[in-house]
């Protein structure tokens, strides 16, 4: 019997200890947000946050984050309202949409450890999120716009 | 030529409005995650009730006494913003408020008509049924308020969702409340006034998508996501070989220590779209998965086992080296040899592209069961409802009319789902299973193993010039495997020596340059017909005809020791056959001389470059000579010469696809086309080895990534010719384009695509 | 924390055989009856919780998932697989009839209640150096807050001769370290604290000191470092190869957190010693061990990394980045790691700089391809935060091409026959806790 938290939940779901956390979160815990691109960890549609940090789910055996606090992009926010949200959808970011809960997630964990990030820092940690709609000129606009939201917030 | 169901097949310009629709859209009360048609605007894309009687002025809409405007959509939301752009066009001839309007992606009824997603047709088809569909509405709306004013029509005007004149305003959902009953025939539709093109106020302006909101919080519902209560889940094992394997032992003996295994089928697949598959089923995605690891199976391998790419390109050149094979397209004078032979000068250059995967985001995938009525339900992302139908329906030794696909959003379609096979080995095992759900993920290795991959290519290219150095004569030879032949040949049309051709494999060859005597061939490789399952992707033949085409004309410029624009320029010429008909390709080669003008300017063709720097430009019709988006790309790109790379400074796309209906969704679908050509020219392709595909996951299959993305510029052409498509052809002209400026920046001529560091290093290391 | 079995074996053999018989026999220390609760203060039986936990006692004589402390977690040897025994207060098959003074013997000899000796696995020599009050706590603890779980030991897959008990003898007169511990007056009272602590119960040199071919520990090369589980339990001493040297508040920070940004996260077999022992002693402990081996290291408290050159050596090194195009390491870096690891100017803590890590520069990939293979649970490293294992994703043609290019950017010289090293980290049994 797997446990964990889930955006703020807490889930238990009775699967083998092997199971990616990926698959126990869509299948038994019905959550779909998150999605299933290559199961080797290289394309991040997969991205959650384990303990704030954005973790490949389609790698992460459901033993691994026994205890640990799960994010999805369902809970992301209580109003779709996080910044990225709202910079994803002014510059209409999504086109097949099937990879951006992992590209929205990735993001997320980047503000929240580098709040300004430069181009080169979003080429580094973006650049394990493939889009096959090659969305990535949109993606990194709202990066930076979501950054300016967040800054100006502050302020 | 004409591309699919337009006026031959039973397209939608040939349905009638007759049809009335109650129901329609409504999810059948299943649970959450099965639907039947879907809002994509709505939590997990529920339709929303409707209010009150309906009106449905046409097949295609309905408005209740709310005012709410549902718009039907058959084309498949995969990224386009389609059902938005759609109802765009309809609500603005409607003169509705935006604010009323719902969109609704519909299942596979017929009373759609011919159902598919693909070609960049959706806009351009659309857009006079939806302007006359809109206008039917607008003229009933009117009728009713004038005759309850008790005024006459001419009196009235519809506005923003209102009936206005001088005794007042009544709003649509009211007049719906009186209950509106009028219909159209398809006569009478046509005879409809519709507002002229400048009137047009939603069309053309800034929207944002209705499937966006849901695309940004994990609630858009995919085939992926698609649940039913009772499901098994299936995964496949593979055979060595696309066809011809049998299987001829398995044992399963280890798999049963998987918790939740349950047995393991070998298909009989009448439609032949799965030869020598099993299928492991389980009570969870996972236990499939891990037991069919564990499942030993021995086949008889299909002949081509030991193919490799190689081979292929090797037989393409043989093949093409027959003159008495393949067949001329139609191009005006195709009497080529006498030319040749007077010529002053020729050259001939042979272009080859390299095996190409979709490699969509979301793996192929399929639901399928039979449901309480016996009709079999498939539910899954799909392009092209009404090829898969037919193939279902043998498969499942069922009659089409009791098969419905219920179409999911995409999570990426590019052309891997115009071809439904994925949906067969579901169907199948839900059949072995008595009907019962079946739930198909495939792993993306195996969706890579059984992509229909764009196939290898070889293209010889030549050109006559006279003492002058004008062109007197061009011929393009080209081979590769035919995705039209294997999955829809009833779409091949005839060339003029009486022989059928692949559309998608050659268009893009008869291009709107006055070359005098123009022949063009195109040839099925056999070989790779034989060893895989050749598929439509993203800009089709367009997608490596024009990187010959293009580049050769470079070439081509500089042997006649002209300016690569204005040779090009020169022969742009809307004259004869290259002056384009109404409506769509009016104007013909003079729009494609204004994008290649345009394009030249914004990169400041003729500056002055740095050091092993350079710039390139090439310009294409997009797909087809009836449906041309004319286009253009120029690059600037700095070459290392120590290493080979080469790194894309600058991209920049001209684009005159008429009417722009949704600017932001047309940038969108621009940007990303533009660097799929950038990825096919410089980072991804894959070859064939031992009869697969030598890549099956993305740690060695390598699309463009983020940081490898440069600043792209997309500009589009004012216009108020009516709308063609954008989908795919900003693919078209990127390769070429950079071919051509690493030409300009070191004057080393690359010749194949992908064009990888280690080929130009050795290239430059021979100059 | 010791896994790996030592064994004398031809040294005992060379010993005079009568004389050596007679020293290697041991008397039976009579059963009693299992003590009972009212016998302990409960202050006593605490600080016994808190040095079992410090002596992760229940890692190794626990199962995974098993009951804790009843044994037969299984270790493999280079000499066989053995099990650990039952140390619950079961009469008949754990330490139930055991009294004080026999565990005492055990704990400070190696020798079990009926006079066999134990084996080596069993670090006696470190907790000699205990206190006969902590030893006695231990056995307070144990005897009264454990359950007594009946469950037999399996059978030890030692062959002949290595299985001959009295040979153990012959090890420990050799190479045991038999001196109680010795307060060092040259130095503080907490560099004394952290000694007994470390020395004695935390039996830190039973993985970071090096061994002899028989398996004694090298008291010259104390902490200098050594193979144990599968993994590098690195040097601790000046001779570590860490580009910023380990402070004491490194240290502390690394125990306490289980990473320090400045050299990585604590996986494999260190990973309980954090989460599961240390954690359980007071602040001024972890803190008094931060400081004894901080004078092993040599590095000062007021050292600053951030000025270190090598800080920023690592972090410019990270954006020489070959074209992803013509090196498949920095390509699949960039794909699988990067993401999660940022390659940024700011150094995150739990997003570890793998040009500056530790992995990266110890002489051997073992630690870096064991944490790509398998990841870093929930329970180990930085408590909530998790890696993900590449055993079933990423080839080992495609792992060793990552470690190859951190190694490269780190600027180290490449690590020789990576790939079958890979081959061999990946097929040696997993460390399981």
């Amino acid at each position: 019997m797997a446990k964990f938290i889930l955006n703020g939940e807490s889930m238990t779901a009775d699967v083998e200890s092997d199971t990616p956390l990926l698959w126990v979160i869509r299948d038994e815990l019905d959550m779909t947000g998150t999605k299933f691109g290559c199961g080797i960890g290289t394309c991040g549609a997969c991205t959650v946050h384990v303990g704030g940090r954005a973790t490949r789910s389609c790698i992460t055996p459901v033993s691994s984050v026994e205890g640990a606090e799960i994010t999805t992009i369902e809970g992301l926010s209580e109003k779709d309202d996080h910044p990225l949200q709202i910079s994803w959808k002014n510059l209409q970011v999504p086109q097949c949409g099937y990879c951006q809960s992992g590209q929205i997630m990735q993001a997320a964990a980047l503000l929240k450890d580098i709040p300004k990030p430069s181009d080169k820092d979003i080429d580094a940690v973006m650049g394990g999120n493939l889009c096959r709609c090659m969305t990535y000129v949109r993606i990194r606009s709202a990066i930076h716009e979501a950054a300016n939201a967040i800054e100006g917030e502050q302020l | 030529m004409s591309r699919l169901p337009k006026r031959n097949s039973p397209g939608i310009t040939r349905r009638g409005f007759l049809i009335g629709m109650t129901a329609v859209g409504i999810s059948f009360g299943f649970p959450r995650h099965l639907m039947a048609a879907m809002d994509p605007a709505s939590p997990d894309g529920k339709v929303l009730p409707s209010e009150g009687e309906l009106y449905e002025p046409s097949l295609w809409y309905s408005i209740d006494t709310a005012g709410k405007i549902k718009v039907n959509i058959m084309r498949s939301e995969m990224g386009q913003h389609v059902g938005t752009a759609i109802a765009r066009i309809l609500a603005d001839e409607l003169e509705a408020d935006w604010d009323d309007v719902e969109i609704i992606h519909v299942d596979s009824d017929p009373r759609w008509g011919y159902m598919v997603t693909g070609g960049s047709w959706s806009i351009s088809q659309s857009w006079p049924v939806y302007r006359q569909a809109g206008a039917a509405g607008r003229t009933a709306l009117i009728e009713a308020a004038a005759k309850k004013w008790g005024i006459t029509a001419k009196e009235c005007e519809a506005k923003n969702g209102k009936i206005i004149s001088s005794k007042g305003e009544l709003s649509y959902g009211e007049l719906v409340s009186l209950g509106l009953t009028r219909q159209f025939t398809e006569e009478e539709l046509k005879t409809l006034p519709l507002k002229a093109n400048e009137d047009l106020k939603l069309v053309g302006q800034q929207v944002t998508s209705l499937d966006v909101a849901n695309k940004t919080n994990g609630k858009t519902i995919y085939g992926i996501d698609a649940k039913v209560d009772g499901m098994v889940y299936a995964n496949p094992i593979l055979p060595p070989t696309r066809y011809g394997s049998k299987v001829a032992t398995f044992d399963d003996s280890a798999a049963k220590a998987v918790k939740g295994y349950q047995k393991t089928i070998v298909l009989d697949d009448a439609s032949g779209s799965v030869p020598g598959w099993l299928m492991v089923i389980a009570s969870s995605f996972i236990a499939a998965q891990k037991a069919s690891k564990l499942v030993k199976v021995t086949w008889d391998a299909g002949e081509t086992a030991n193919v490799s790419e190689a081979n292929i390109i090797d037989h393409g050149k043989k093949l093409l080296s027959d003159s008495s094979k393949g067949s001329i397209l139609d191009t005006g004078n195709t009497k080529t040899e006498p030319v040749f032979e007077g010529a002053s000068s020729s050259i001939s250059h042979e272009y080859i592209t390299s095996t190409v995967l979709h490699a969509q985001m979301e793996p192929v995938n399929a639901l399928v069961f039979k449901n309480p009525d016996g009709v079999w339900e498939v539910h899954s992302g799909c392009q092209w409802q009404s090829l898969t139908l037919p193939v279902l329906a043998t498969a499942l030794g069922e009659d089409v009319a009791n098969i419905v696909i219920r179409t999911y959003m995409l999570g990426g379609g590019f052309g891997r789902r115009l071809n439904g096979d994925y949906t067969i080995p579901a169907a199948l095992t839900s059949k072995a299973l008595g009907g019962k759900p079946v739930k198909m993920v495939l792993m993306r290795p195996q969706d890579m193993l059984f992509d229909s991959a764009r196939s290898a290519s070889v293209q010889q290219l030549k050109m006559a010039f006279d003492d002058k150095k004008s062109v007197t004569a061009m011929e393009h030879h080209a081979t590769a495997g035919w995705p039209t032949q294997v999955l829809a040949p009833g779409f091949m049309p005839k060339g003029v020596n009486d022989e059928p051709y692949d559309p998608f494999a050659i268009a893009g060859a008869d291009h709107w340059y006055s070359v005098g005597a123009q022949k063009v061939r195109a040839i099925s490789n056999d070989l790779a017909m034989a060893t895989f399952r050749p598929g439509w992707l993203r800009s089709v033949g367009p997608g490596w005809t024009g990187w010959a085409v293009e580049s050769f004309m470079d070439e081509a410029a500089h042997h006649a020791g002209k300016d690569p624009v204005q040779f090009r320029l020169d022969m742009l010429i809307a004259e004869g056959r290259n002056a384009g008909t109404t409506p769509v390709a009016e104007g013909g080669a003079a729009r494609q001389a204004v994008v290649l003008k345009k394009a030249a300017e914004m990169i400041g063709w003729g500056s002055e470059q740095p050091e092993n720097t350079g710039l390139g430009i090439a310009s294409t019709f997009g797909q087809e000579r009836d449906m041309p988006t004319w286009v253009s790309c120029a690059v600037q790109v700095q070459v290392n010469k120590s290493n080979g790379l080469v790194d894309v400074k600058k991209l920049v796309v001209v684009i005159d696809a008429g009417i722009i209906v949704d600017p932001n969704g047309a940038e969108a679908q621009c940007q990303g086309a533009a660097l799929w050509g950038l990825s096919m020219a410089l980072y991804e392709g894959t070859e064939l080895r031992d009869g697969q595909y030598k890549d099956t996951n993305f740690d060695t299959y390598t699309p463009l990534r983020l940081g490898q993305t440069p600043e792209v510029k997309i500009e589009f052409i004012a216009s108020k010719m009516p709308p063609s498509g954008l989908g795919e052809p900003a693919v078209t002209a990127v390769a070429p384009a950079i071919a051509n400026a690493i030409y300009q920046a070191v004057g080393v001529r690359l010749r194949k695509i992908p064009m990888k560091p280690s080929e130009l290093k050795s290239a430059l290391d021979k100059a | 924390m010791l896994k790996r079995i030592v064994y004398g074996v031809s040294g005992a053999v060379i010993v005079g055989l009568g004389l050596f018989s007679f020293y290697a026999w041991n008397s039976s220390i009579d059963p009693i009856a299992p003590p009972v609760n009212a016998d302990y203060p409960p202050q006593v039986i605490e600080q016994g919780k808190i040095l079992a936990a410090a002596g992760y006692c229940s890692t190794c004589h626990t199962t995974p998932g098993g009951e804790a402390y009843a044994g037969n977690y299984e270790m493999h040897t280079e000499f066989g697989t053995i099990y650990s025994s039952n140390i619950t207060p079961d009469v008949e098959t754990g330490i139930g009839g055991w009294s004080e003074a026999a565990f005492n013997r055990a704990m400070r000899t190696g020798v079990s209640r009926d006079g066999h000796h134990l084996l080596p696995a069993f670090p006696f020599e470190h907790f000699n150096k205990m206190s006969d009050d902590d030893i006695g706590a231990i056995y307070a603890y144990i005897m009264t807050s454990i359950p007594a779980v009946n469950q037999v030991k399996k059978e030890n897959g030692i062959p002949f001769p290595l299985n001959i008990r009295w040979l153990q003898a012959g090890w420990k007169l050799l190479f045991a370290d038999t001196q109680n511990f010795e307060i060092n007056d040259s130095k503080s009272e907490q560099w004394n604290r952290g000694a007994y602590l470390a020395e004695g119960v935390a039996h830190c040199g039973a993985c970071h000191t090096p061994r002899n071919v028989l398996g004694g520990e090298k008291y010259d090369q104390m902490y200098q470092g050594a193979a144990i589980d599968g993994w590098i339990a690195p040097s601790l001493t000046s001779t570590s190869t860490s580009p910023i040297p380990w402070r004491a508040q490194d240290f502390y920070e690394y125990l306490t957190t289980g990473n320090s940004p400045y050299h990585g996260s604590a996986a494999g077999p260190m990973a309980p010693v954090m989460h599961k022992g240390l954690s359980a002693l007071p602040k001024s402990d972890v803190e008094a061990i931060s400081y004894y081996f901080a004078d092993h290291s040599g590095a000062k408290e007021s050292d600053d990394p951030a000025a270190n050159s090598n800080l920023q050596t690592a972090i410019a090194a990270q954006h020489i980045q070959t074209d992803l195009r013509i090196d498949e390491g920095a390509r699949l870096y960039a794909t699988a790691c990067q993401a999660c690891h940022y390659s940024s100017d700011e150094l995150v803590k739990g997003r570890p700089l793998l040009t500056l890590g530790s992995a990266t520069h110890l002489d051997q990939p073992t630690n870096l391809v064991n944490v790509i293979l398998d990841g870093v649970r929930n329970d180990q490293g930085i408590s909530g935060v998790v890696m993900p294992g590449f055993r079933d994703a990423l080839s080992d043609q495609d792992i060793s091409a990552i470690a190859a290019y951190l190694r490269q950017a780190a600027g180290k010289s490449a690590w020789p026959e990576l790939q079958q090293k890979v081959i061999e980290i990946r097929n040696q049994p997993r460390f399981e806790q």
